[in-house]
């Protein structure tokens, strides 16, 4: 599909079902394709379907060669298998297209000297697929060709020129995938694959069934794609690889590789390596991208295992006991190469060995089970086979980073240690980095004095644009705190591009960052696997391997100091020269100055480059009269792209010295645009400045507050990396993690190529201008005599400087308005926002009307009906007082309208009506990453559900409720403890992916089926196609919610650069679902600084059907946008905790209901006026939208709507808006029966024992069930054990997730991720089946992401759990036989005993609860995240006895021999045991214990006792 | 920035007054100032507020009193005072004499009570004036253009200053004696001491303003003069013709304007004139009519010389009473009654009254004849009317009265009649957006235009119209 309106193919993204099957002594056999089948067949619902709800997003699998099955089938003679290659075609279907494309094959392959030896069209049965994928399935052919009797990896390489060729001669004639593809080109492997879902893979491909058709391994691959577009080509696998996950960091490996090739040498192709150029096809996915480098360097000479270990590298930071050996491989190849990094399990295969990897964060599953007989399955989930439980030898999963191999020659299963030890010994690079890595002395040690030119420092501030806000909200705090600086409420600030202020080139930059396709990370309790480590310096061949190859300077971090540089300058090496090139340019002319310097600052870069220089130091430390900066941003990605251009950026590195940058948005610019390192001087110089006139605190020295400053800059930069799931630096150099709001795209193009700007806007010209304004204010004569700077105005509100929409006056007017019920005064309030000539801060605010045929008023649609559009917008009980969250609720339950719970619980006290019948319940309940609360009985009572994957003012990032804001209440509804801090985590732990929203929203239906499940987005490129797959994952709502919503809490770069306007994004949401076929049955909402009717109007055109209010609708409550909400000190008593404060809050429901009915009696006005009748006609309506051309604003003019205004086509049966519902299939769900088993013991508690048999198919078992039993007894549920059910098989995901109280579960074999989320009192017993013979204790039982989530219940589980057990459990207790990585991460409450060995980052944020650890190696201390816990023996009697009873009863339930045998040594066992608890828990514990003990008569527990 | 909770942990606390015996002896300033420390806490109680209300609405020269505030609860009084002249050429003055406007917006002002916005700022530039920080700040270059500021009141004085700072020639021409127009004869001394005004005017000096008193522009130099002599001409005199009250006996002896009253007795403090030039309260029985601040000056004045006794009647019913510290109208300026320094001193304060003759004794005022009112609302024309209560009718006995109803418009000099400026409707002289007047070169400023009004809008007019003209001259 090509780019339409705001659809960009480049947006789509992937992620789904991956899997192997192998014979390990390499047996080929027709049963290992069955098995590949019948595994594709058990993760058909990691898969999706599209809008004609047949068409999948596709699957696929390599074989090897059936060389038996094509002797039999072809009609011409073969050579000896192995000595020929099959090539697998996707051609065009039409006859003569087609006759064309194998012409050209044909003559290709003559003309590198092979042979045809036949042609065989695939036999096909197209009558199994969806519509859209037999539009355009191509005509599937298969070529069989040899070579002058090569074979072996010489005929492979000789195959891999050809496919090269064929692909560069396809494009030379204009032929896009959709044309031509070489699904594979081998004499090993061979891929069948396309648009199907799996259950049509052996229909379609008749082949598969021949039992002819055999081979020793299969890999197997199931697509969901967040959109349909059908591609065939875009299937999986490719010809190496089988991928489930997401390269994030893609542009940036995209463009070092295109800057690699120029180097790349290779005696194994000699000079036909140069037709391997370019490596990469661009229009493949970022897995068909990951694949051609695969290729090239596995068949460059590199082993596949050795290429994934430099491609996909594990962590090796300080906090991982590897060996040097390892450690010194990984650093090594860092100099290469930079992972390509996000999310990934990657199945991989060269026809005899076959191996799977995981990424370093361990997001993806990746089960595996070896069995007696010689088989390896590996796949996404256990279950996925049917295996003997006697022939099982081991189950396991792939830890973080690690890799599994299986190799059918040597027929062995190799693992990790044995792979990676073997290849990090084969050179001696541990010798090599120690001789030829450069580290300059006393490179980044502590800075030394800083040198300050007092006379001009004030005119270098103001040239650079410095303000008074810069000095004072962003560099005091990062000095003083050494962390970014923290705000509230939204950005109400114009956008840059509507701005009358001289803005900076990164103010036109929004951060990208992960929603839904791939998992943010934790920077700060996740960041051992993160790394600002990079090597810079002049690069080598990627093609081999040399000591010289790591000749080049490390360094930790990119931001350098004034001794940095000057250490660097002074270097003398004369294999590593350095020089220095202005980035000046002259103020003087009358305008074109900028591009003439930008363009000789590239050339004399390249000169010094080709002089042999391998640093280059661009500096503006040259500013003065008639000397302006050329623009940081500008001139760093300006040369780093001629570079690339030129095939020369490999040859050096790229450092600036700029006075410019100072807050961490600046330098995750400069970094994501291909800068290497960054030296602030004026930063270093106005903290000195600082300093001299007392700004900074008495003790902190400067060499103190600039450290305090480059930490923060470096977390600040890991909290920019971790938002977009990216873990190294090394990656996300140049990975241009951005999108432009208001750039042209002839500026882009040529400056900032790769990058998506939707609405064009400004180009050079202005930016140049902007700088001149800066420079020229600064030289201002009237300014002479005084040294201090602007106020700044951007973030809090000044007069004369930043539009801000909310405007003093019109929070004024509002106010009054509601309180009066005044509506005059209203529209003076609307009209006031409305105010362009005053007032331009948004792209709407460049919209309007176009004309309609007027309606008399009374004939349209009443206020009543129009507010139940309106919804308030996520606020927590918690960021906001209880008496603000209670008066939201009364008033829109008073209109029958939603408000929305936030994600911090409710008190279950709020369901019962108040005794005047007003209701305080959120009928909206909000599911976020923290699961505060979200108990079964809190999802019964509800009737939306919304999953929370973003949050305007800080998308991809968590939150901390402070300590002192948890106060009784709080902590009760939250299910965690009063005074502890609470921590949402970034992601989401149970979506890591498209498939995994899908199997939540799955979840959250049957935890209340009534209830429509809703998904909450942030606006930024690329959010429609992610929409599109939360439409295909069934939400019956998608929220796009604007950048600059409002936050009780969030780091100010996030509030100001992350995300972008929602009109962008909710247009190419409509887009995206229109083109697709999905939007019928999805409703959408918006929200994000909606203030007037007129908004509500312009967003039901872009195509929203629902509303949402916060920042307004708290002003009308009281809120005079102190934002202070993080510091606890609203003066208003809405958003803080603090009793004496909320004592002031004034807010009435009344206010917000005359809101919303002025609202929507505004809207009603515009409604008659266009000639809208009814609200539902408005909806999609673009084409009623124009641009106001009359805005003669200089930077406006620029700005092209033509994509956000572009009607989308409709498809036949398609619509604008949401006409129907979606479908749903439980046909594989088990609960409706037990319901109906289960009817005495629901409606009677009669007690009842089944028996169920289970596979992995059958997933959120026990839901619904849990349902009906929080329906009609709230979170008590039943006496225990009234419901006993007996499970025998592999239980699928979500097993027993939100179980309720008096349910037991009992499991006989295994079970996949998420078993026990949000256990909300029930029990589950797992252990493997008594047939097996494996040891459980040292095989995964049960899968990722156990209990998240928790908050009441038991779990035992016989065998081990996989990665991130108990991830913010806040009530559960479990007992399990080991865990992998981030155990008891964010834990909140209840108690964990582990009786085995755990993963790194054990307990990290972990606030509140106990974890008891059998710590047999004493090494736990290693793998434990000490910064919130303390480690103490087991020696309270209380700990003991509970310790010892609840192994007991573990060994009861699951009759597990190793709980026996520890309890049979138990004086022996217990001392090695180990407390985990956390400090402020303990504090908080002891406190509450003190209190107790004072007040025996148990009286409540005051808010007092804790602050 | 500010203290976080500092609003939470200090009360709001002003200057401590002088006692009213004491003060009631001299004629200098009442209030003390307050110890540095606890001006700190005093700005520690400003929140910083995401919109400061004070500064964006009530403080007509938008003062950064947030930046201010933080500067001082830091202890950085260099650079409170460096953002405090960003915006304000007169703090000292607006510092004492400014009915705060800002105060009444403070957020604090909502729910609590506000920052003592005016008193940080008059510790600012009283700290800075010690410690040398106010230094002459002449223009680093000169344009070579000239322009003659007429009138130096506050909004001459801070259109002037701005004007030379920018590099012009000025000159600020005064018919009266001294420089400071109304700052100076109309504000007694015990709310503003004129040293205040002449270490000022000094500073302008250094810079370079010129000051020409004694000069009656359009009579001792002429309106062509001024014309071909200037590159521009601003108007800046005030609006100095007073509201009249023309009923029988007006021209009786004894019933003075209260601008007269005050500007002598101005002169009598500041030894310009003898005291025995004044018109003189001793010992009599004094009737302000007004009540607006001119005239609480008359009764503070009144009482300082000896008035056996003061009455000040207003003719507007009594406002509402308001004891809590916050304001019911936030951010609006509150419609409640005030009780000033003056009326501390002992005053007998009545409203809705209005004068109907004054009779005498030896052409002297003897008796006002009042009688009590009433205001009604006229619900189609939306406003309000006065009617006289029958049979409210009073005589009181009295030996001065003082006119202090307010003032009509500018004084319509030969200046303005020979510059041929066009008058508003109600006699201001018009200006556009750019405070040009009707006459090209010519501009105006202050009460001259906008009526009789605050001193803070006069610097505020003066500075936005010294703005244009340097704007006006470049172009």
């Amino acid at each position: 599909m090509k780019e339409q309106g705001l659809y960009h193919p480049s947006m789509e993204h992937d992620a789904c079902g991956v899997g192997f099957v192998v014979k390990i002594d390499g047996t080929r056999t027709h049963q290992v394709v069955r098995d590949g089948v019948q595994i594709l067949k058990n993760l058909v619902h990691r898969g999706a379907v599209g809008g004609d709800l047949k068409t999948g997003d596709g699957a696929g699998m390599i074989l090897q060669i059936p060389h038996k099955f094509f002797s039999k089938v072809l009609k011409f003679p073969l050579p000896a298998e192995g000595k020929y290659g099959v090539g697998m075609l996707f051609l065009p279907r039409q006859g003569k297209d087609s006759d064309r494309a194998k012409k050209m094959i044909a003559d290709q392959i003559a003309r590198e000297g092979g042979k045809v030896l036949g042609w065989r069209e695939v036999p096909v049965h197209p009558d199994c697929l969806g519509d859209m994928a037999r539009e355009v399935m191509p005509s599937i052919w298969q070529i069989f060709a040899t070579f002058d009797g090569l074979e072996g990896l010489a005929l492979e390489r000789r195959l891999y020129i050809l496919r090269k060729v064929l692909e560069n001669e396809a494009a030379k004639l204009g032929w896009g995938l959709e044309d031509f593809y070489i699904p594979s080109l081998s004499s090993r492997t061979v891929v069948y694959k396309g648009m199907f879902a799996a259950p049509q893979f052996d229909h379609f491909f008749i082949d598969l069934m021949d039992a002819d058709l055999v081979s020793a391994l299969a890999v197997v691959h199931q697509r969901y794609s967040t959109n349909t577009f059908p591609s065939w080509a875009l299937a999986h696998p490719f010809h190496f690889v089988a991928h489930n996950g997401e390269i994030n960091t893609l542009r940036g490996n995209i463009n070092k590789m295109v800057a690699r090739e120029g180097r790349i040498s290779s005696d194994l192709f000699g000079a036909e390596i140069k037709k391997l150029l370019p490596i990469i096809n661009l229009s493949l996915s970022d897995s068909g991208i990951f694949d051609n480098v695969f290729e090239l360097l596995t068949l460059g000479g590199r082993s596949m295992e050795h290429t994934m270990m430099m491609m996909v590298p594990e962590a090796f930071g300080v906090k991982y006991h590897i060996s040097e050996a390892k450690r010194a491989f990984f650093e090594y190849h860092a100099a290469i190469m930079e992972p390509w990094d996000g999310p990934a399990a990657i199945a991989f295969t060269d026809g005899t060995k076959i191996g799977a990897i995981l990424d370093r964060n361990g997001l993806r599953p990746a089960r595996y089970v070896i069995t007696k007989s010689g088989l390896v399955v590996m796949a996404s989930e256990v279950g996925v086979l049917d295996l003997n439980p006697p022939d099982i030898l081991e189950k396991g999963m792939l830890a973080p980073g690690k890799m599994l191999l299986v190799d059918t020659a040597a027929k062995r299963v190799i693992k990790d240690n044995e792979i990676k030890s073997g290849i990090a010994r084969h050179k001696p690079y541990r010798r090599w980095l120690e001789e030829n890595r450069i580290e300059l002395k006393g490179l980044l040690q502590v800075p030394g004095p800083v040198e300050v030119d007092q006379a001009t420092l004030a005119l270098r501030q103001r040239i650079f644009g410095y303000t008074l806000e810069d000095e004072k909200m962003i560099l005091l705090p990062m000095a003083e705190n050494a962390q970014e600086p923290v705000g509230s409420m939204g950005n109400d600030a114009a956008l840059a591009v509507l701005s009358n202020r001289s803005q900076l080139l990164y103010n036109y930059f929004r951060q990208l960052f992960a929603q839904v396709t791939n998992p943010p990370i934790d920077p700060y309790r996740e960041n051992l696997v993160m790394s600002l480590m990079s090597f810079v310096g002049r690069q080598g061949n990627l093609l081999d391997e040399t000591p010289e190859h790591c000749h080049q300077l490390k360094l930790s971090h990119p931001i350098l100091t004034n001794d940095d540089m000057e250490r660097l300058r002074a270097s003398n090496l004369a294999s590593f020269r350095v020089c220095t090139v202005p980035m000046i340019f002259d103020a003087t002319g009358s305008g074109g100055n900028l591009e003439k310097s930008v363009q000789a600052l590239c050339s004399q870069v390249e000169q010094k480059l080709d002089e042999g220089y391998s640093l280059v130091i661009l500096s503006d430390r040259d500013v003065g009269a008639g000397k302006a900066p050329i623009p940081a941003l500008l001139a760093g990605s300006a040369v780093h792209q001629y570079l690339i251009r030129k095939g020369k950026r490999y040859l050096g590195g790229l450092v600036l010295e700029t006075g410019e940058a100072r807050e961490v948005h600046h330098f995750a610019c400069l970094v994501g645009y291909g800068v290497n390192a960054i030296n602030p001087y004026l930063v270093f110089e106005s903290l000195a400045d600082l300093k001299r006139r007392g700004h900074l605190s008495g003790k902190m020295t400067l060499e103190a507050a600039i450290e305090n400053y480059i930490t923060a800059i470096k977390k600040g930069l890991l909290k920019v990396m971790s938002k977009m799931g990216i873990s190294t630096l090394r990656s996300y150099r140049g990975a241009q993690i951005f999108e432009a709001v208001g750039l042209n795209d002839e500026f882009v193009e040529r400056y900032f190529p790769g990058t998506s700007s939707r609405i064009r806007g400004i180009g050079l010209e202005v930016v140049e201008q902007e700088s001149l304004d800066r420079f020229k204010a600064a030289f201002q004569e009237s300014r002479s005599n005084t040294e201090t700077l602007d106020s700044g105005g951007s973030y809090h509100y000044r007069l004369n400087a930043e539009k801000h929409l909310f405007s003093p006056q019109a929070i004024v007017n509002l106010q009054k308005s509601v309180r009066e019920g005044d509506y005059p005064t209203f529209k003076r309030y609307t009209s006031e926002v409305n105010d362009i000539s005053k007032n331009l801060c948004t792209l709407r605010g460049l919209f309007r009307f176009k004309k309609g045929q007027p309606v008399p008023i009374e004939e349209v649609e009443p206020v009543e009906t129009l507010v139940k559009r309106f919804v308030s917008s996520a606020m927590s009980f918690g960021s906001i007082s209880k008496e603000a969250h209670e008066t939201i609720a009364i008033a829109m339950n008073r209109l029958g309208a939603s408000s929305n719970s936030g994600e911090g619980g409710e008190d279950e006290a709020r369901y019962k009506p108040l005794p005047n019948g007003d209701s305080s319940k959120s009928s909206i309940k909000q599911v976020a990453s923290a699961r505060f609360g979200v108990t079964i009985d809190y999802l019964a009572h509800s009737r939306e559900l919304q999953i929370k994957m973003a949050q305007g003012a800080k998308p991809g990032e968590g939150g901390q409720l402070p300590g002192h804001k948890v106060d009784e209440l709080i902590a009760r509804v939250r299910h965690s403890t009063p005074g502890v801090m609470l921590i949402s985590p970034p992601p989401h732990h149970d979506i890591y992916s498209i498939e995994d929203l899908a199997q939540l929203i799955f979840d959250l239906k049957n935890a209340n089926p009534e209830a429509r499940i809703s998904v909450k987005l942030v606006s930024e490129v690329g959010v429609g196609t992610v929409a599109a797959g939360v439409a295909k994952g069934k939400a019956d709502m998608v929220l796009i919610s604007g950048h600059d919503g409002g936050t009780g809490a969030s780091p100010i770069s996030s509030i100001k650069y992350a995300g972008s306007p929602w009109e962008i994004g909710l247009a190419e949401a409509q887009q995206v679902l229109v083109m697709n076929k999905l939007r019928d049955r999805i409703r959408v909402q918006v929200d994000g600084q909606l203030k007037t009717g007129r908004d509500v109007v312009i967003g039901a055109m872009l195509g929203a059907e629902e509303f949402g209010f916060g920042t307004t609708a708290v002003v009308t409550m009281g809120c005079i946008m102190m934002r202070k909400c993080h510091l606890n000190t609203c003066p208003v008593g809405v958003a803080t905790q603090n009793p004496e404060l909320r004592k002031r809050f004034s807010g009435k429901p009344e206010h917000l209901i005359n809101f919303m009915k002025f609202m929507a009696q505004e809207v009603r006005e515009i409604m008659a006026e266009l000639g809208f009748r009814k609200f539902e006609d408005m909806v999609g309506r673009v084409d009623r939208l124009e641009v106001f051309e009359a805005v003669g604003h200089y930077k406006t003019q620029g700005l092209d709507f033509s994509k956000v205004l572009k009607v989308p086509e409709v498809p036949q049966g398609g619509a604008i808006r949401c006409v129907s519902a979606q479908t749903r299939d439980f046909s594989l769900s088990l609960d409706p029966e037990l319901i109906k088993k289960a009817k005495n013991a629901l409606e009677f508690k009669q007690p009842i024992v089944l028996e169920q048999k289970i596979r992995n198919c059958n997933r959120t078992v026990g839901t619904t069930l849990s349902y009906e039993i929080a329906k009609r007894y709230g979170l008590k549920g039943l006496p225990e054990d009234t419901i006993k059910i007996k499970f025998e098989g592999s239980a699928g995901q979500s097993f027993g997730a939100f179980l309720a109280h008096g349910v037991t579960f009992e499991l006989e074999g295994d079970a996949n991720d998420y078993f026990g989320k949000g256990l909300s009192g029930g029990k589950l017993i797992v252990y493997p089946p008594k047939s097996a013979t494996f040891r459980p204790q040292d095989n995964i039982i049960t899968g990722n992401v156990n209990l998240f989530g928790a908050t009441g219940g038991e779990a035992y589980i016989h065998g081990r759990a996989g990665v991130r057990f108990g991830v913010r459990n806040s009530g559960a207790m479990a007992v399990v036989e080991g865990v992998g990585d981030h155990g008891c991460e964010y834990m909140t409450g209840g108690r964990v005993i582990i009786l085995g060995q755990t993963g790194v980052n054990f307990a990290a944020g972990m606030s509140g609860g106990i974890a008891y650890v059998l710590d047999e190696s004493q090494l736990f201390d290693t793998r434990c995240n000490l910064e919130m816990v303390d480690l103490e023996p087991v020696a309270e009697k209380e700990d003991r006895e509970f310790l010892k009873t609840t192994i007991e009863r573990h060994a009861k339930f699951t009759g597990s021999q190793y709980a026996k045998a520890i309890l049979a040594s138990w004086d022996e066992m217990l001392p090695r045991f180990v407390k985990v608890m956390p400090m402020d828990y303990k504090k908080a514990m002891a406190k509450m214990k003190e209190h107790q003990v004072k007040n025996s008569e148990s009286a409540e527990m005051t808010e007092e006792v804790f602050l | 920035m500010g203290k976080s909770d500092g609003f939470l942990e200090y009360n709001r606390s002003l200057s401590p007054k002088r006692p009213v015996q004491e003060r009631l002896k001299d004629y200098q300033e009442i209030t003390k100032p307050l110890l540095s420390e606890e001006i700190n806490k005093q700005g520690a109680r400003c929140m910083d507020c995401g919109i400061p209300f004070c500064h964006a609405i009530g403080c007509p020269i938008s003062n950064l009193i947030p930046e201010w505030n933080d500067a001082v609860y830091r202890g950085q009084w260099h650079d409170a005072y460096e953002r405090l002249s960003l915006t304000n050429n007169l703090p000292e003055v607006t510092g004492r004499v400014c009915p705060a406007p800002c105060e009444t917006a403070c957020t604090l002002a909502i729910n609590c009570a506000p920052v003592t916005i005016e008193q940080i700022e008059l510790s600012i530039i009283e700290k800075a004036f010690a410690e040398g920080w106010v230094k002459p700040q002449p223009p680093a270059k000169e344009t070579g253009k000239k322009i003659a500021v007429v009138g130096s009141g506050p909004a001459g004085l801070a259109a002037a200053q701005q004007l030379r700072r920018a590099g012009h020639s000025v000159t600020l021409f005064e018919k009266s004696s001294k420089i400071g127009g109304l700052l100076r004869f109309g504000i007694p001394d015990f709310k503003l001491e004129k040293w205040v005004l002449d270490r000022r005017i000094e500073q302008m000096n250094a810079e370079g303003v010129r000051f020409e008193t004694n000069v009656d522009a359009g009579v001792s130099v002429s309106a062509a003069e001024l014309k071909k002599n200037f590159d521009a001409i601003l108007l800046t005199m005030g609006a100095g013709a007073p509201r009249d009250l023309k009923v029988p006996g007006r021209e009786l002896s004894g019933v003075h304007y209260a601008m007269e009253f005050l500007t002598l007795s101005n002169k009598a403090i500041s030894g310009e004139i003898k005291s025995d030039q004044i018109i003189s309260a001793k010992g009599k029985t004094v009737l302000v009519i007004g009540g607006g601040d001119t005239g609480s000056d008359c009764v503070g004045t009144s009482n300082r010389q000896g008035a056996k006794k003061v009455y000040q009647f207003e003719i507007l019913p009594k406002p509402r009473e308001w004891k809590e510290p916050w304001n019911p109208s936030w951010p609006n300026w509150p419609l409640i009654l005030r009780t000033s320094t003056s009326h501390e001193e002992g005053c007998e304060r009545d409203w809705a009254i209005t004068t109907k003759k004054f009779t005498g004794k030896d052409g002297k005022v003897h008796e006002a004849h009042c009688v009590r009112v009433v205001w009604e609302l006229d619900k189609s024309t939306g406003q309000y009317s006065m009617k006289e209560i029958p049979g409210s009718e009073f005589v009181l006995q009295v030996d001065l009265v003082l006119l202090a109803m307010g003032f009509v418009h500018v004084e319509h000099s030969k200046l303005l009649t020979d510059l041929g400026v066009q008058f508003d409707a109600r006699g201001n002289i018009q200006t556009n957006p750019s405070f040009m007047s009707s006459v090209p070169g010519v501009f105006a400023a202050g009460d001259t235009v906008r009526g009789a009004s605050l001193v803070v809008w006069a610097i505020s007019q003066g500075r936005q119209a010294a703005r244009a003209v340097d704007l006006y001259l470049k172009s």
